[in-house]
């Protein structure tokens, strides 16, 4: 990883390489032959933290729909529904990580890859692009966070 | 004398290093009380029907102190599916949730033809997401077993070790009926195109192929009028049988993860949950869901007709 451009978090800096795209949904994405590979951005996983339990409701290879609702996941601080990045085809999912998935916290660029589709990715984000979309929704994400903790 | 009280742990699925911990320490303050023994088994959901765990538990035949990850109410109907079954016992805690009458028979055994629980016996269901230290189920379990009278000598030897029953368990998903709620109205059946559900001979809806049920979809559960199917598993407390506001237990970061933006009603989520579910199974959409009619209005009581002037009548009549 020879570039990175970070996103200040509070006291937290999310540090996201250069060399990859980025997706709305916080998945960052690198093309691998003819298909894309997929897995949480550093803000994901901020948020997130400690993952404690993944779960697909889809089973590769299967044609997905943008958005398409493909798992879920449970983390110390959270649990979320989670959604294809991009319409195509899901050929795989990393193993690995349903057994233990403490790469998605130790390795989220690397070892933590979540799956791979085989589809267009037209619509994804350069990291520049990603780093302005943050700045839109961090504002929102951190009233999201605090309206479900009941704080003011 | 009463039978000697059983308290299962059932483990959780995921390597949640809190969890694991807890129910530890739990079987270790629970196992030396000579009042009860304690049975450790796997995910109370996902045990297979006819394996060793469903046929320890329906041999017991005493009060059982069910600690579960899963909303009493959904403990409960797992329990009766695999005919396990007793009257609802009561902690305080989460009672809110529970039936108000000790639970109606479901009558159709669905897993299992054997009903053992035609018994008095009560069945506790304590929810492990309440509190993460021990000392407040151990402090619940006391009470019910100081409430439920001196055990019977013959039994009341301890070994003061939990019982672990092993047995390989993959993660399941199907639906559980509330039987307190259901009202047979068959919307159900109507609904799922997967063949989830059949009736039994007394034409009774039955969950009778729950491994046709498609994972994650919990569609059925939300055109169900009385809000009588649990998806225990479901991220949504109201799907997965609790009556917790959802946020209450941990965030839900799904809007900010992709969620569709939808203000849609129950039966237009349903509808597509269904469709993504029939297009996985390489099957056409069926598109959306036409909500049932409101039920028509119960004739009101005091409403006569003639034949009810005619009955007044004759009680007057001196005949």
């Amino acid at each position: 990883m020879s570039l990175v451009l970070t996103f200040r978090m509070g006291q937290f800096e999310a540090e996201f390489p250069t060399d990859r795209c980025y997706a709305r949904n916080h998945m960052w994405a690198q093309r691998r032959g003819d298909v894309v590979r997929f897995g949480f951005t550093a803000y994901a996983v901020r948020l997130l933290q400690d993952v404690y339990f993944l779960d697909w409701t889809v089973e590769p290879p299967v044609e997905l729909q943008p958005r398409q609702e493909i798992g879920s996941i449970e983390s110390k601080k959270a649990e979320s529904a989670l959604f294809a990045p991009l319409g195509g085809v899901l050929t795989a999912f990393n193993e690995q990580l349903l057994d233990d998935p403490s790469a998605i916290n130790l390795d989220q660029y690397g070892a933590g890859w979540l799956f791979e589709i085989r589809g267009s990715d037209d619509s994804l984000l350069t990291p520049q692009q990603y780093l302005e979309h943050l700045a839109n929704v961090w504002p929102v994400a951190q009233k999201t966070i605090k309206g479900q903790l009941n704080e003011p | 004398m009463t039978q000697r009280c059983t308290v299962v742990l059932s483990r959780g699925q995921t390597v949640h290093p809190d969890r694991q911990e807890l129910e530890q320490q739990l079987a270790l303050h629970l196992a030396g009380d000579p009042r009860c023994e304690v049975l450790v088994v796997p995910h109370l959901y996902d045990l297979n029907a006819h394996g060793p765990s469903l046929t320890a538990l329906r041999e017991i035949p005493g009060d059982l102190v069910v600690l579960a990850w899963l909303y009493p109410r959904a403990t409960r109907w797992i329990l009766d599916r695999q005919g396990i079954r007793g009257q609802v016992g009561r902690t305080g805690i989460d009672d809110e949730d529970l039936p108000a009458e000790p639970a109606r028979p479901s009558g159709a055994a669905n897993d299992t033809p054997a009903d053992s629980g035609a018994s008095s016996r009560r069945i506790y269901c304590l929810d492990l997401r309440r509190d993460q230290t021990p000392e407040p189920y151990v402090d619940t379990i006391r009470q019910i077993l100081a409430d439920a009278g001196p055990a019977a000598s013959a039994e009341a030897a301890s070994t003061g070790e939990a019982r672990t029953l092993d047995e390989s368990v993959k993660r399941r998903w199907y639906p559980v009926i509330d039987y307190s709620r259901c009202t047979n109205c068959l919307e159900c059946i109507d609904f799922c195109l997967f063949g989830v559900y059949g009736v039994d001979e007394a034409d009774k809806v039955l969950v009778e192929l729950p491994d046709h049920c498609r994972k994650g979809c919990p569609a059925c559960s939300r055109v169900c009028p009385e809000h009588a199917i649990v998806f225990p598993q479901h991220k949504s407390p109201a799907i997965a049988g609790g009556m917790l506001e959802p946020g209450d237990l941990k965030l839900d970061l799904s809007n900010l993860f992709g969620a569709a933006d939808d203000l849609l009603g129950a039966h237009d989520v349903a509808a597509r949950e269904r469709d993504e579910h029939l297009l996985i199974a390489g099957q056409r959409p069926a598109g959306p869901v036409v909500p049932p009619p409101p039920p028509p209005p119960a004739r009101p009581a005091d409403k006569k007709d003639e034949l009810d002037d005619l009955i007044d009548q004759l009680e007057a009549m001196d005949l």
